[in-house]
């Protein structure tokens, strides 16, 4: 587990976007897959160039740091509940074990289990602490070489504690039920035409990309293509671990700012595309009943059967308490263009329902997922400038081409997102902590 | 085909030079010599292709004209749909031997030929299958009727002694239902038979591509006038399936030219009633089946109350399960079981 630290904010001004400075300390136990995550990433954006686009004003919140985080009066509250919790379910199953009943036993046994890697992490911190404490006596010692010993000492030991403090943090996060299901995503082309379509395209190969950097499955479910190789519309399923909840973040609106291929004058022209990811469910785990279905083909018209030879396999799928939609034409089968079809109802249906469910924990959050994000621009490609920006969290990266490659780039800021997010659930953990006292 | 010609030299009088940027109508027309013949000089590209030949059916009142187009192209550029090609391979102009092939098949489509004949494949379920004129093409329907044999779990984890299956098909065309059933259930075994040789032949030939030929026979039979032969031949089976034809005779006019001009029209025309061919596989099944051994049937809408009725007051060893929709929601399959030893 890579460790991150974010710097303070720099400046805060009006309209400005703030200028994140990200740096890196790797540990021992950490492995980091990315080497350009060793540059300082550092931007400017003045005010002045983005006449053409009409951004908000983009107030990001103050990133904290572990240490920070750590000073919060609500974090040790929260830590200390957490070992009250821990030792009472510990006592009760001690002492009552007779008399308590199955399920009590049950729940006890489960919290032990869930709060157990924490409260140990907890004493391990603690530990660390007190050992720094005696290592910092022993710099007051005037020996150079005991001053040299308990200097590398003291920084194994800061060391130390930087990393229990973040795994702590991490223990902290509630794992989502839909972080662990694979995902369907659909690319859609949307203002700029001809040149909106073919960036649409660009990114569907930047994610199909990215998709095989992390040895997941990439299943094409849907592509309407343009005439100059562009895509209109796509879908695909992704399979594999962990994959919906590194790309969850992902769905917006993506700008891109270049000179078109189709411009004949040299102008810059701006250009949108859509993302959505639909997690999506297991058989079990979600049915849907065939009578709310309406399943349209072409061969609805005329007698249908051997009185037709036709070669329009497409189906359409309409799911009528809700209205929505989901159609496939891949195939030359019809019966596997329904299945096909099925596969994306279910996904859009477990998404929306999905989303009743996390809507109000998300509410106040910068990161969105589901339909409230998707109309939201979320980050813009300017070719020109080489740069790329997330606009939710105020960060650039460079290298528009290195990133549209899916690799390296995109995980860095991939990462960066997933630690954002973790960092509002955790002080959502922290705020309620805070209320309920 | 005079149609074509006029049409030719008109567009060939009226244009000179190849011009990039108009009709692209005009593009192939310029270089073309007769209906057949592909432009011989100029370069044109997958999409160019598609476009033309779109317009060019259009014009000449060929049902489905974009998607002929799409169908036959991709298949030259050695793809199913036009959604699996490259992107970039549309944009790339089609070689010599390619641009010959596209003009080729889709010169037979002008005939009407249906797609499925003139690029000799298409696919059923999880198979792609050889398909030759005049062999009855499989309809997506059928890939449905397939499907009710495979949801028949007493067919599929079976009871533990069994290590196989048996089944009759009658009328098996090119081979769809049989081998997508071989495909899908490895202990099934399939007597098929079909009254027409070129269907024979062909189904054989598409199970050995898919090297399901070990657990199918397939004979020349014709259930109304060899029935005696089958019951000889055959051994009894735990189910019959068809997709008899069952068109009514007076619709057989109806039907569009790519069907009447190219496909065995003794695959579709089940007679006065629809029923002529449907009656002898009933009677044939009472006797063939093991007890509670099921009969599924492809059928007219029109016809489940029939049948229903015809099993009630002539063949009382059968029982009527169930009607079955297709996915336009036409009563389209009817389940019947042979009863068993108490009746």
């Amino acid at each position: 587990m890579a460790v991150v630290c974010f710097g303070k904010s720099l400046s805060r001004a009006g309209r400005q976007l703030l200028n994140v400075t990200v740096f890196r300390s790797i540990t021992r136990a950490s492995v980091c897959r990315c080497p350009a995550i060793h540059r300082t990433v550092n931007s400017t954006i003045p005010h002045a160039q983005r006449a053409f686009h009409a951004s908000q004003p983009v107030m990001v919140t103050k990133i904290l740091s572990v240490e920070e985080i750590f000073n919060k009066k609500a974090l040790h509250d929260y830590l200390k509940k957490k070992e009250m919790e821990y030792n009472s379910c510990l006592q009760s199953l001690n002492t009552e074990s007779q008399t308590l009943d199955d399920e009590h036993v049950k729940m006890n046994r489960n919290n032990l289990s869930v709060l157990g890697p924490l409260v140990q992490k907890i004493k391990e911190l603690e530990e660390k602490q007190k050992e720094l404490e005696d290592t910092l006596d022993l710099l007051k010692d005037n020996d150079p070489e005991l001053l040299e010993l308990a200097e590398s000492e003291k920084e194994a030991c800061l060391a130390a504690i930087q990393d229990l403090r973040q795994q702590i943090l991490s223990l902290l996060i509630p794992e989502e039920e839909s972080d662990m299901s694979d995902l369907v995503l659909e690319v859609t082309a949307g203002v700029g035409g001809q040149e909106a379509m073919l960036f649409t395209a660009e990114i569907f190969d930047m994610y199909h990309n990215f998709a095989a950097f992390h040895g997941w499955g990439f299943d094409i479910l849907e592509v309407m293509s343009s005439e100059l190789g562009g895509i209109r519309r796509a879908a695909a399923s992704i399979s594999g671990p962990f994959s919906y909840k590194k790309l969850k973040f992902e769905a917006g609106v993506h700008r891109v700012q270049r000179v078109p291929k189709t411009e004949s004058k040299g102008r810059i022209h701006t250009s949108t595309m859509t993302v959505a990811i639909l997690p999506q469910p297991t058989e079990i785990s979600f049915t849907i009943s065939p009578k709310d279905l309406r399943i349209e083909t072409k061969r609805a018209s005329g007698a249908g059967g051997q009185h037709v030879n036709t070669t329009d396999s497409a189906v359409r799928i309409v799911h009528l308490p809700t209205g929505t939609v989901a159609e496939c034409q891949q195939e030359r089968s019809q019966i596997k263009n329904k299945e096909t079809a099925m596969t994306l109802l279910r996904a859009k249906l477990f998404s929306a329902r999905l989303e009743e469910e996390t809507s109000k924990r998300y509410l106040a959050r910068k990161l969105q997922i589901g339909s409230r994000g998707r109309s939201e621009k979320i980050r813009t490609y300017n070719f020109s400038q080489d740069r790329i920006t997330d606009h939710r969290i105020g960060k650039t990266v460079h290298d528009v081409h290195g990133f549209l490659q899916g690799e390296e780039l995109l995980e860095e800021m991939i990462v960066f997102l997933q630690q954002f997010s973790e960092q509002e659930s955790l002080m959502d953990i922290l705020q309620d902590c805070d209320q309920n006292q | 085909m005079f149609k074509t010609i006029w049409f030719l030299n008109r567009l060939l009088h009226r244009n000179s030079g190849v011009s990039k940027h108009r009709g692209v109508v005009r593009l192939w027309s310029n270089a073309a010599e007769g209906a057949v013949a592909p432009p011989a000089d100029c370069s044109i590209t997958a999409e160019q292709a598609i476009r033309c030949w779109a317009q060019h059916f259009t014009l000449h009142g060929i049902s489905e004209p974009l998607l002929s187009s799409q169908y036959i192209i991709s298949h030259v550029l050695g793809e199913k749909t036009l959604e699996c090609v490259q992107r970039k391979r549309l944009r790339d102009t089609l070689t010599d031997r390619e641009r010959e092939s596209v003009w080729e098949l889709c010169s037979k489509r002008l005939t009407r030929m249906p797609v499925q004949y003139v690029i000799e494949e298409w696919d059923f379920r999880d198979l792609t299958l050889k398909m030759r004129p005049p062999v009855f093409i499989p309809r997506p329907e059928t890939e449905e009727l397939v499907s009710l044999v495979l949801e028949d779990s007493r067919l599929i984890q079976g009871e533990s002694h069994r290590t196989d299956l048996r089944c009759l098909e009658v009328g098996c065309g090119s081979g769809a239902i049989s081998l997508s059933l071989l495909h899908s259930i490895p202990q099934l075994r399939v007597f098929a038979l079909d009254q027409s040789q070129t269907a024979v032949c062909l189904t054989m030939e598409n199970a050995n591509r898919l090297g399901l030929q070990d657990r199918l026979e397939v004979h020349l039979l014709d259930v109304i006038k060899d029935a005696d032969v089958i019951l000889s031949k055959c051994n009894p089976v735990d189910f019959l399936i068809s997709n008899p034809p069952y068109l009514l005779s007076q619709d057989m006019k109806t039907l569009q030219t790519e069907i009447l001009k190219f496909e065995d029209h003794s695959a579709l025309d089940g007679g006065l009633d629809g029923l002529s061919v449907i009656r002898p596989i009933l009677a044939l099944s009472s006797k063939l089946l093991t007890p509670r051994g099921r009969v599924y049937l492809e059928v007219a809408p029109c016809h489940p109350p029939i049948i229903q009725q015809l099993i009630e007051e002539m063949m009382p060893g059968l029982l009527y399960l169930e009607t079955r929709c297709d996915l336009t929601n036409r009563p389209r399959f009817c389940i019947l079981q042979k009863k068993g030893e108490d009746g």
